[in-house]
């Protein structure tokens, strides 16, 4: 017993090692922690060097892993909308994408734009969602359909909500979208927020997703 | 070191003292700070590589294009935040790894026309834009671009994490996407790709790593030669006062054992080893020590520095001949030397002890260790005095080791 003992120990104790306890760091370095759970086989695959493999033995518990990663860009680094955004941006743009996908049946070409303030945030929307559906098989276009300079003036003094219907009908009527396409609008509604909205035009319908 | 950007940052808005105008100082300030920020980008770099090289790698194995094709790398862009050094780090790499890697059936193309901003006017209106998002003004600027690719990489950092978005456009009127791939630091391995010539899968980059890190296997046989030496006691009590003072020679052992590994990359470890001393005349000595390790340098052991171990330990050790009658508690005694002079009867001392020290190894293949060790059935011992008192604790022998590991 004493000698099992001694062998669960050493790795008790290197594994409940706590990066969010280091006394070293400052508050704003422990809050730059970004933890996830995960099984101690996915940790082992991850991090092979620091969780070890799991006990071959059903009789020993299967322990869960914490693993801990520091976020690239600091707090404050970037403008708190863009990095609320961009941090989240492969997970809020794939839901997208798929709500997009099930909305939209059959096989068309697919058109992407974002409207955000940030020229190169939105481009990283946009981009992050055309990669997403070309991935899952869909024909997508880096073509982004045109509208004309006067039908641009008059949308930017309508509430945003009316705008993008509008936008959907003259894509269509100006014949910058063909019935074999589709088009996936991402934006933001109000300035102050940080949740992407979508919606897509087809036939010259336009339909919010979100 | 990123983290202190902030602060120096906030220090350089201070209004400053009329010394720190001086405009040397200004200067250097202003360099440290690029420096900061060419580090943080330095390490950006390294995972942005990893990722391009695991982008490569993809094609070797599955390529786009069945045979050569030219494709125009139209654009790379970096996390927002990142300036053009990163994004030119970054093409510079692609391009190496690409050019070594014919295999990909990507030839890199020069089009300056492709990725300049272009002004097309038609029926419709006036477009600006770069050449790559509307090719029907290359074509009518003369520009063949029927047969040609676009080439798109995007960097994003998204929490903890790199993700490189990558897709191949066709410069047709329709600019359809033919191939998209993303790729994501936390999902990728961590790459011993970084060999330009020679990429490897993840599995075979994940097994080298472990590799490394285990070094040759958990169980490593180490060969130690080491020196005891013992503190001097007070002596013998003579009459009429004062003592004889002998101290006991220190002792070369020459020890063999086996080492495991009892966590991943040598985090703890144990031994056990035997080992065996000679003096002639004087005395002939066996010995048995268990140790176990804990890594101090970090979690996993370093397979660029060397590592420091902190040990605690037990050994038994039997010592026989004339020097052995100093191993015992109490004064020496004479008799018993004598009549191992006179007899074949040698005196002998077994006794234990507790050994506590450090040891730096270097790639598990040498090893130098210091360490002190406690003898409690010596602790009365006129002979073998103490290096180290805490009274219940005294360290009697001070030892020093090297090993050689196979």
């Amino acid at each position: 017993m004493e000698i099992l003992l001694l062998m669960l120990v050493p790795t008790l104790a290197d594994l409940v090692f706590d990066p969010t306890l280091d006394v070293w760091q400052t508050h704003q370095q422990a809050r730059s922690l970004e933890c996830v759970r995960m099984t101690q086989a996915a940790a082992h695959e991850r991090f092979p060097g620091r969780v070890p493999e799991p006990s071959a033995r059903a009789t020993e518990p299967d322990a869960d892993a914490m693993a801990c990663t520091r976020r690239i860009m600091a707090e404050g680094e970037r403008p708190a909308r863009d990095e609320a955004i961009l941090s989240s941006l492969s997970r809020t743009v794939g839901d997208i994408a798929e709500v997009a996908e099930a909305t939209v049946p059959g096989d068309r070409m697919w058109h992407v734009e974002s409207f955000y303030p940030d020229a190169r945030v939105a481009s990283k929307i946009a981009v992050a969602a055309r990669t997403h559906l070309a991935e899952r098989g869909r024909s997508v276009s880096d073509r982004v359909p045109l509208l004309a300079a006067g039908d641009i003036v008059v949308l930017g003094s309508m509430d945003p909500k009316d705008a993008y219907r509008v936008a959907c009908a003259r894509y269509y009527a100006e014949r910058s979208l063909g019935s074999a396409e589709a088009f996936l609008g991402i934006m933001l509604v109000d300035p102050r927020e940080t949740n992407l909205h979508a919606g897509v035009c087809v036939d010259g319908e336009w339909k919010w997703l979100r | 070191m990123r983290r202190a950007l902030p602060f120096l940052l906030a220090a350089a808005a201070l209004p400053a003292p009329a010394v720190e105008q001086d405009p040397t100082v200004l200067e250097a300030r202003r360099a440290q700070l690029e420096a900061l920020r060419a580090e943080v980008a330095e390490q950006l770099q390294l995972q942005a590589f990893d990722l391009l090289d695991e982008l490569v790698f993809g094609w070797t194995q599955q390529p786009v294009f069945a045979t050569d094709t030219p494709v125009v790398l139209a654009d790379v862009s970096v996390p927002v935040g990142f300036g053009s050094g990163l994004r030119a780090l970054i093409e510079n790499h692609f391009a190496s790894v690409l050019v070594r890697n014919p295999g990909t059936h990507l030839v890199l193309a020069h089009c300056p026309e492709c990725t300049a901003v272009v002004v097309h006017s038609t029926a419709r209106g006036t477009v600006v834009a770069r050449g790559v998002d509307q090719p029907e003004a290359l074509a009518a600027a003369g520009i063949q671009t029927a047969s040609r690719h676009a080439l798109f990489l995007d960097f994003e950092a998204e929490g903890s994490a790199l993700v490189l978005r990558a897709r191949i456009t066709s410069l047709t009127p329709a600019l359809p996407i033919l191939y998209a791939k993303t790729l994501s630091t936390t999902t990728s391995t961590p790459a011993l790709l970084r060999s330009g010539d020679h990429l490897k899968s993840a599995e075979e980059a994940r097994k080298e790593y472990l590799d490394a890190l285990e070094g040759r296997g958990p169980v490593i046989i180490p060969l130690r030669i080491g020196v005891r030496t013992y503190a001097s006691g007070n002596g013998a009590p003579v009459p009429g006062g004062g003592g004889i003072a002998i101290s006991a020679t220190p002792l070369v052992w020459l020890m063999g054992g086996a080492e495991i590994s009892l966590t991943p990359a040598r985090a703890w470890t144990a031994s056990f080893s035997v080992g065996a001393t000679w003096l002639p005349q004087i005395e002939t000595g066996f010995m048995a020590q268990a140790r176990i390790a804990r890594l101090l340098t970090g979690s996993v052991s370093s397979l660029t520095h060397p590592d420091l171990y902190a040990f605690v330990g037990g050994s038994v050790t039997s010592l026989f001949g004339p020097g052995a009658a100093l191993f015992h508690s109490g004064n020496p005694d004479l008799t018993q030397v004598l009549s191992g002079v006179l007899t074949s009867v040698q005196p002998q001392s077994t006794f234990g002890g507790l050994q506590v020290g450090l040891e730096l190894r270097a790639k598990n293949r040498i090893g130098f260790a210091v360490f002190m060790e406690a003898l409690p059935t010596l602790n009365d011992a006129s002979s073998i005095g103490k290096y180290v008192d805490y009274g219940i604790l005294q360290f009697q022998a001070f030892g020093a080791e090297v090993a050689f590991c196979f």
